[in-house]
């Protein structure tokens, strides 16, 4: 029979907007928790992987922080939130593979505390595509962004409110978490009264930084029968990486990497979007959940807004979406966080903010030219 | 850290011919020399054709794509400017020839997509680089 990863363990460090440890200490603790989690020893791991922007520790570090002094396969990735599908979808090939038995895969960050993505406070000279617009201020994701969520506002007649009731429905989701950082109400008129960061988006389109980690623990279908918990299996993953990888210079603003990803995801597991039970899109910016939320089938173009306000895209609606309050209100792990809600959900483990019946998940990762996603399923 | 100077581009062989010319007060954009193709970011051969690349004239005229009205200071410099606005301008020559800058003397509430605008090489404080930034041209559709 043909080998299957799974997933079988997730952990993590407690979330905040100060952690005052290292990530090395952080990725340890996330590890830790995992191999627990699934009852695995350390000694049976033979596998590491992670994405980081140079902001974090190497997969060997951490792998000799919890006991693992030989690897057979080891992953560092350097990019950022688009690898936070792809990291776990590789190291699944390598089990699948035999390149190796147990793999960690772990997102370990000081993303407030230490260095944070929207700032350039250090961008004195800046090299790549970016020399012809850093000059101009122009630098930073939550400015992309905004360019790109104008030219949808121009061309699909989208707007401000509609960003707006996927923050308000993402932070009613995180009321029910006791792990979420922003859990302060929050309504339209308290979104729209939120402040400029780049028109047309505001304070509360924008991740909420933090510092934690998450690790997952993967293996074969095999061995996760021993295991404490009711293992997840990945149905599929599709990726896609264009124009370059570039943010600067692309050309579709109001397009996103799910264009390409979302139709190989669907062809590879024979599933669509009606499916799904749980969708952890990624978050970076609520206007990256409008456009893959369109790109993946779950409304047309511009329908987002109404999409949101019909209540389709909560408890009762079509599909749940971020119940953990996702990357905007539950705390910027990276993408990270999004696998291990996807995990609690499917293993019924989500308390009051459980899913009900929730065998399909959708995990979504990154923003623009590329990105990619993962389908769980509750094991049958 | 200083806040007042804007990021200084570091060029590189492939767009030093950008910022001779910018220095020089011309807008010259990199142009396939086989299939006359136009290349921003500027690339040493030709994506579509392979062919060699020069830097080439344009007349700076196109049209607002999108734009951002900055309002928090997350990158150095223009700090007195605040709010300001960076568009990302498609260019007359070619389709999908694109070049970002900020809009002088652009007040946010009439700048809107579609808006004609020209290019107008200025200095970037803090250094020796000239850049290209937008002025709005012509009166609002």
């Amino acid at each position: 029979m043909k080998r299957r990863a799974v997933l079988v363990g997730i952990g993590r460090t407690a979330y905040s907007r100060e952690s005052g440890r290292s990530t090395l200490a952080m990725a340890a603790e996330a590890c830790r928790a995992a191999l627990d989690d699934a009852g695995l020893s350390a000694a049976a791991v033979d596998g590491i992987a992670n994405f980081q922007v140079m902001d974090s520790v190497m997969g060997a570090s951490v792998a000799h922080a919890v006991g693992i002094d030989e690897l057979a396969w080891n992953l560092d990735l350097v990019g950022g939130g688009n690898f936070a599908t792809s990291v776990v979808a590789n190291t699944a090939m390598a089990i699948e593979a035999g390149a190796c038995e147990a793999a960690l895969v772990f997102r370990s960050l000081n993303g407030r505390s230490g260095r944070r993505f929207g700032r350039a406070d250090g961008a004195v000279r800046v090299s790549g595509e970016n020399q012809f617009a850093a000059p101009h201020g122009y630098l930073t994701p939550p400015q992309w962004m905004a360019m790109w969520a104008r030219e949808h506002q121009s061309k699909y007649g989208s707007s401000c409110e509609d960003l707006g009731r996927i923050a308000v429905t993402q932070r009613e989701h995180a009321k029910a978490n006791g792990n979420a950082l922003a859990r302060r109400a929050l309504d339209l008129e308290g979104y729209l009264a939120g402040r400029w960061i780049n028109e047309p988006l505001r304070v509360y389109d924008c991740a909420f930084e933090c510092d934690g980690a998450v690790a997952l623990l993967l293996t074969t279908h095999e061995r996760a029968r021993d295991l404490r918990q009711l293992p997840v299996r990945l149905l599929g993953h599709a990726e896609s990486t264009g124009h370059g990888g570039s943010w600067v210079s692309w050309p579709t603003f109001t397009s996103m990497y799910s264009a390409h990803a979302a139709p190989r995801l669907w062809a590879r597991t024979g599933l669509g979007p009606d499916d799904v039970d749980v969708a952890c899109m990624y978050d970076c910016f609520t206007y990256t959940v409008m456009v893959t939320l369109e790109e993946f089938g779950f409304c047309e173009r511009g329908g987002v807004g109404r999409f949101f306000a019909e209540g389709r895209a909560t408890y009762g609606g079509d599909v749940v979406v971020n119940p953990h309050g996702g990357l905007l209100s539950e705390g910027y792990i990276h993408g990270l966080n999004h696998h291990y809600e996807a995990a609690l959900q499917l293993r019924g483990q989500a308390g009051s903010r459980q899913v009900r019946d929730a065998m399909i998940a959708l995990v979504t990762a990154g923003a623009g030219p590329y990105g990619g996603a993962i389908i769980y399923s509750r094991e049958a | 850290m200083d806040l007042q100077t804007p990021p200084q581009p570091v060029p590189d062989a492939d767009s030093a011919g950008f910022w001779a010319a910018t220095a020089a007060g011309e807008l010259r954009l990199c142009r396939c020399a086989d299939c006359r193709r136009w290349h921003q970011p500027p690339l040493e051969r030709c994506p579509a054709c392979g062919g060699a690349t020069g830097f080439e004239l344009v007349s700076g005229c196109g049209r607002i794509k999108s734009f951002i009205v900055v309002r928090h200071p997350a990158v150095p410099g223009y700090l007195e400017d605040l709010p300001y606005v960076v568009a990302i301008v498609d260019l007359d020559e070619q389709e999908g020839l694109r070049l970002p800058g900020r809009l002088l003397d652009a007040d946010p509430a009439r700048v809107d997509v579609g808006r004609a605008v020209r290019a107008e090489i200025v200095d970037l404080p803090g250094g020796d680089f000239r850049v290209v930034a937008f002025r709005l041209a012509g009166p609002a559709p």
